[in-house]
């Protein structure tokens, strides 16, 4: 993208060339092109390209050959430890369990009201719906419940290695 | 990821982490928060009310990034600003108003709702809309 494009000046003013190929690369939905990801970072592109090989020394990506392209993707088993320390630093074991009983009672609620049993199968529902609104509707909940289902999947992890994953944690001050 | 299947919700919270964290990073944003606090679902940005020329109390802008349900299909999303005496935002999802994804709405009551116009963004990576839509904000706000 051009370097004129809105927020861009600021963004490049308030950040370092590393932080804005981390912020791009650790947010990708498919796997792209040192190229690619230098232009959206507005950063040179042997730098992004240095950026993004400390990135995957460090775990942060994962680097795929496609053809003689290097390609660069999240890592999602960082992303995943990433997210569960953040639930660790700020939930104890009970939060845990109460936050996954407020999960499972959401997910339980869209499917009493939907009469579906996953997000996938809410989404064919809304093949039958009669109204744009209303498939608009049931595509947004659906989004909403893979979502809920993803962090369900984090939380229980995270309670059921509770003791390994907090053993070597300091103390809270 | 890397031989494995595309997981929309995975992708779906490795946008929300990136725009958190590109909200945090911004000098406008003063804290952020995951709504509804046990879903998380969304982002709410606390704003610096003092950062905005013609913002009134308690501005915030509130986020939502669902990634497409293929790899190959677009996400849906909504940066949306409010404070006492307004909203509007900046979404790119299917919609009756504009023709294609991206628009700009802003509350009109005469409009019976929302006035809505064509808006094109330019990128569709997380942290650079975050930029992109606090330059807006400003430009909106003067």
């Amino acid at each position: 993208m051009a370097s004129e494009s809105p927020g861009v000046t600021a963004w490049k003013e308030q950040t370092s060339a590393f932080d804005r190929v981390h912020s791009i690369a650790t947010g990708l939905d498919r796997p792209r092109p040192a190229p690619y990801i230098a232009s959206e970072a507005a950063v040179a592109e042997n730098t992004a390209r240095n950026h993004l090989g400390r990135l995957v020394e460090m775990n942060v990506l994962l680097a795929t050959d496609d053809n003689g392209t290097t390609l660069y993707e999240p890592d999602p088993l960082h992303t995943r430890l990433r997210t569960l320390r953040s639930l660790l630093a700020s939930h104890s074991h009970d939060e845990l369990l109460d936050l996954k009983a407020d999960l499972q009672a959401q997910i339980e609620t869209w499917q009493a009201e939907y009469d579906a049993a996953t997000p996938a199968a809410l989404r064919q529902s809304a093949a039958d719906s009669e109204t744009p609104a209303e498939t608009r509707a049931i595509r947004s909940t659906a989004n909403e419940w893979a979502l809920t289902a993803y962090r369900l999947g984090i939380v229980a992890d995270a309670i059921e290695n509770y003791a390994t994953y907090t053993s070597d944690l300091p103390a809270s001050a | 990821m890397a031989g494995d299947e595309y997981d929309p919700a995975a992708a779906s919270h490795r946008a929300l982490q990136a725009i958190e964290t590109a909200l945090s990073r911004h000098p406008s944003v003063v804290a952020t928060e995951r709504f509804p606090e046990a879903v998380s679902t969304q982002i709410v940005a606390r704003l610096d009310v003092d950062a905005f020329t013609a913002a009134s109390g308690d501005p915030t802008l509130t986020v939502r990034w669902f990634a497409g349900e293929t790899q190959a299909a677009e996400p849906t999303v909504s940066f949306h600003y409010s404070d006492r005496a307004t909203d509007f935002g900046w979404h790119y999802e299917p919609n009756p108003h504009v023709d294609g994804r991206g628009h700009f709405q802003r509350a009109d009551e005469s409009a019976d709702g929302y006035a809505y116009q064509p808006y094109s963004f330019a990128s569709l990576e997380p942290a650079r809309v975050v930029w992109e839509v606090c330059s807006q904000l400003a430009a909106e706000l003067e």
